[in-house]
Formats: structure tokens, C-alpha cells, sequence
């Protein structure tokens, strides 16, 4: 084995509803996602022996294995970056795991209160302690906080370098809002969007817009991976791991800003491997599940991740008809995404990958058989090649 | 003195390793770890070189002339001393002693229309209501 190629399947799917507030626990949003997940896998917790989570999470794993009724467990983890780099990350720790025999069938999952409060502090907010240590030492007198401002700093010098401009951008929140409004359960379901509005939208840490950043949401959402041999007698189709892969790298310092000069990137690091490790080319991926936290950074993943060069983000992704669905060839984040489904650090866009390859997708592109997703980007990030049969 | 009760952003805890970098602030000096062995400044301090990994290190004093990189004016305020204070600029300056020094800080007294990449910048020195002196950047007067 000499890597997580065809080592691994994800059997098992579940989320709660995605709101505002949920009313409940972050615990209780976990185990309602992750029993629908092995509801949906055909799977008892006693069948379960491993969990990997976002370091972010507030949830304790022995708090859900004994909430849950897991017997045993034989693997756990936490992805660093996790954060935006979980849902891929999660995913990769559980087939790592599962693969070496280390654990039977691993859940990945994400469940917060981010947009209520109860629980997950708002990522859009501020803290208000009155001093700043460590890296925030450099930032925090300076008013600088929060994802958003530092993405505005990375856009403004990919527009500068690349000619990049704010429709661009524009055309990737119109693309994830039409398909939220295909999908009753987004958050942003009925509230359709215009290129126009976009534009009209107000100026959050220029040249970022508020309808380029994604939603702030409180919900659930997991996912079971196991082996291809178990993977066979469970009750839904087996969505393989074609290929997977984690990646940071010098430039990464302490994730401030993205470096948008140099050629290598967090993401190049995976590219170099993933669809190598998968045998196939970008042109066979049939759906895209980019990382959605805002929409400069979902541009610059695809030229990071070799959907088109550096510096061509703007002529690939145009005025985004091409992803979407149904007439664009290449779909992208089908359910919404983080910018308009609900913000589940991205484990809501894995689980939509899942459905596009199960083909029970709402948006559902016809023999879909590989599709690609990413973790978030500019900070050591994650992405997988998912197939639709082995 | 200033105003004890109007909010403000969190003024910077010295720690270890970063005592000497606040200290010459406030004697209006902008110093930075410059690696003994390689001569490479890095702007926040490490405990190693991040470009050679060699141990020693000086305090050493740089001109506070650089170029705009890249900048973003924060016009939605998510903490309290943001709302008086939006529009505001967070610059990012490539110093001039180095290829790639990058830093993080305000540029302050500028008409929005007038900041351009590469544009010449300065650093100046602003009181934090707390007592630091913080280091800012102001365009350079041709």
C-alpha cells in the first residue's frame, strides 16, 4: 500500500436540520447527525470503533462514544487545522484508520452552534478580551480578526496580479445560491440571488462583499467510513476514496495570509498526488466540491488544484455557467455549499458529494462517477477524489 | 490621556520572545530578529531561523521604508472599537531590507483613492490606548 487509494468507502451519511439556532446542545446535534449517519450505513454503534473530529469541535469523543452507546473504541483523532481543514481532513484520519486495521468503521463528524452562540464562538465576530497574545499580538491592535479581512488582503493582490475582479467572485456566490435554492434544506432555500446583487452587496473588508462569505450556521453533520471488504454488505452503495491527501508547507506560516505569489500552495502540495494516486485526469471529475468559505479563495483552489493555471481563475470561472447544474459540465458544490446550503465547516459538501455518487443527489449530474473535495484553503488544508464504483 | 471607557483593540501582551520587539516600539524603533547566521530578518519572532534554522539571532534595526503589497479597507466592524473606527486600512508592507519581509499593520492618513501596490510607505508610531506604542505606516511623501 503506498497510499489510501481504493483502501476505503464511505457507507453512511447524516446531518440535522441547518439554522440560525438550533435550540439544542452541540452534543446532541453530533449524536443526531451521527446516528442518522449509521442509520443511513445500516450500522448500530456497536459496530462502530473509531471517531475522528475537527479540532474545533467542542465535542469530547468519550462524551459521544458513551452518549451514543459505543462499546469500544479503537481509534481517535482530531485534524489540526480543523477548522477548514476537517472535511476532508476527518475523512482521511478515518480511512487511514480503517485501512491499517486499526479501527472497523470510523464516523467523521462536525457539529457546532456557531451561528447561535451557544457554544462555538461566531467566526465573523471579534473577541473583545482586552489583550492579544501570540500571533494575535501582530493582528488584533491593528483590527485585524477576523477570516474575512485577512481574504480581502489576499484577493485585493490576486486582482492586482491576475486581473481578477469582484464578478468573478460574484459568479461562484450565484452558483452555490442556485443550487441552495434547488435544495429545501439550505439555509438560503427561496432566497434567490443575481450577479446584481452580489454586486450590490455591502463591502465587509474590501474587495470582500458579504455575499462573498459564507453563511455562520448551527447544526450537525457526519459521516462513516469503512473498509471496501465491510463496505460491501452495508445497506447503501459504497462511495469509494479514490484518493486523498493532506498538505501544508513553508509558506503556510502561521496561515496570516494567503501567499498568493508563490506558485506552491497548501493545495499544490495535494494536487501533486491525489489524482495521480486515483489514476485519472482533471477532466474526469464530473462534480466539484470546493471548499466555500469565501468566494476569492474557492478561485484560487481551482488553479491550486489544477482545474485551470495560475493567474486563469477569472477565465475558468467566467460567469459561472459551467458550474451550474443542470447545464454546466462541470457542477460545483450541488447543495448549496458553505456559502449558501449552511456552514458546516464543509462536511455538508462532502456529504453532498456522497449523494452525487450514490446518485440520489437533488441536482443529481447523470453517471456521476468521480467527484472532487476539498477542505479550506489557506490555511494546511485537505482534498479527496471520491468514485462512484470501484 | 485617553478615554479609559471608549473601546479599543486589544493592545499586545508581550511574551517571552517578543518582549524586546514591543520594548523598542515604545522607544519608536522598529527592530526585528535578524538570524546571526544567515543575516534574514523575520518579522515576528521565532525560535529558530525560519530560513536556515540557526539558533542565533540580534535585535537589529530596520529603516521602516517599504512598499504596499497588498492592503483591505475593513468597512464592517465585528468588534466594538471597529465602529468608530471603519473605514479602516489593514496594509500589509514589503520592508525594503529584504525581498519578501513581509508585515501586517495599519496605514493610516491616507485618502483611500491614493493607496496603490508599491506604493512608498513609512512607519510611524501610534499609542495604543493602554500605553503601547504600535507600529503604522503612512504613505511616503515623494
Amino acid at each position: 500500500m503506498d497510499s489510501i487509494h481504493d483502501q476505503a468507502c464511505i457507507v453512511g451519511i447524516g446531518h440535522t436540520e441547518y439554522s440560525r439556532d438550533s435550540g439544542r446542545s452541540e452534543l446532541k446535534l453530533a449524536c443526531e447527525a451521527i446516528s442518522a449517519a449509521l442509520a443511513d450505513a445500516g450500522l448500530t454503534p456497536a459496530d462502530v470503533d473509531g471517531i475522528a473530529k475537527y479540532t474545533m469541535d467542542n465535542n469530547d469523543v468519550v462524551d459521544i462514544a458513551r452518549a451514543l452507546g459505543i462499546p469500544q473504541l479503537r481509534f481517535f483523532g482530531e485534524v489540526a487545522y480543523g477548522g477548514g481543514g476537517g472535511p476532508v481532513g476527518t475523512v482521511m484520519l478515518a480511512a487511514m484508520a480503517v485501512a491499517t486495521g486499526q479501527a472497523k468503521a470510523v464516523i467523521a463528524f462536525r457539529a457546532m452552534n456557531e451561528r447561535s452562540c451557544r457554544g462555538t464562538p461566531r467566526f465573523g465576530q471579534a473577541g473583545t478580551a482586552p489583550g492579544a497574545s501570540g500571533l494575535h499580538s501582530y493582528l488584533g491592535p491593528y483590527g485585524l480578526f477576523s477570516p474575512a479581512q485577512m481574504v480581502g488582503l489576499a484577493a485585493r493582490r490576486h486582482m492586482h496580479l491576475y486581473g481578477t475582479e469582484s464578478q468573478h467572485f460574484g459568479a461562484i456566490a450565484v452558483t452555490c445560491r442556485h443550487h441552495a435554492n434547488l435544495n429545501p434544506n439550505a439555509m438560503m432555500y427561496g432566497r434567490p440571488m443575481t450577479l446584481e446583487d452580489h454586486q450590490n452587496s455591502r463591502m465587509i473588508s474590501d474587495p470582500v462583499r458579504l455575499l462573498d462569505c459564507c453563511l455562520e450556521t448551527d447544526g450537525g453533520a457526519a459521516i462513516i467510513v469503512t473498509t471496501r471488504e465491510r463496505a460491501r454488505d452495508m445497506c447503501q452503495r459504497p462511495v469509494h476514496i479514490a484518493a486523498g491527501g493532506l498538505g501544508a508547507g513553508a509558506w503556510n506560516h502561521r496561515s496570516i495570509v494567503k501567499d498568493v505569489d508563490s506558485p506552491a500552495s497548501e493545495s499544490t502540495v495535494i494536487a501533486q498526488r491525489i489524482f495521480k494516486d486515483a489514476g485519472i485526469t482533471h477532466d474526469d471529475i464530473d462534480a466539484l466540491y470546493i471548499y466555500d468559505h469565501f468566494t476569492p479563495l474557492v478561485l484560487m483552489a481551482l488553479e491550486d488544484y489544477g482545474f485551470c493555471k495560475r493567474g486563469e481563475g477569472k477565465d475558468f470561472v467566467g460567469d459561472g455557467s459551467r458550474f451550474r447544474w443542470p447545464h454546466g459540465g462541470l457542477p460545483l458544490n450541488t447543495s448549496g455549499g458553505n456559502l449558501s446550503e449552511g456552514y458546516m465547516h464543509g462536511m455538508q459538501n462532502t456529504i453532498e458529494a456522497v449523494r452525487q455518487l450514490r446518485g440520489t443527489a437533488r441536482c443529481q449530474v447523470k453517471d456521476a462517477r468521480h467527484a472532487f473535495v476539498s477542505s479550506g484553503n489557506a490555511v494546511p488544508t485537505s482534498a479527496m477524489i471520491l468514485r462512484s464504483d470501484a | 490621556m485617553s478615554n479609559h471607557n471608549a473601546p479599543a483593540f486589544p493592545y499586545p501582551i508581550p511574551e517571552y520572545g517578543t518582549e524586546p520587539y514591543w520594548a523598542a516600539c515604545n522607544e519608536e524603533r522598529l527592530v526585528m530578529q535578524r538570524c546571526a547566521s544567515c543575516g534574514q530578518f523575520r518579522w515576528q519572532p521565532a525560535p529558530i531561523c525560519i530560513h536556515c534554522q540557526a539558533d542565533g539571532f540580534t535585535w537589529s534595526p530596520l529603516s521602516g521604508r517599504g512598499r504596499i503589497y497588498t492592503w483591505t479597507v475593513v468597512t464592517h466592524p465585528i468588534h466594538p472599537a471597529a465602529v468608530a473606527k471603519v473605514p479602516y486600512v489593514v496594509v500589509e508592507v514589503e520592508l525594503e531590507e529584504q525581498a519578501g519581509l513581509r508585515m501586517l499593520s495599519n496605514l493610516v492618513d491616507a485618502n483611500l483613492a491614493d493607496i496603490v501596490f508599491d506604493a512608498p510607505v513609512i512607519v510611524g508610531f501610534d499609542r495604543h490606548p493602554a500605553g503601547q506604542l504600535l507600529p503604522i505606516f503612512r504613505l511616503a511623501r515623494p
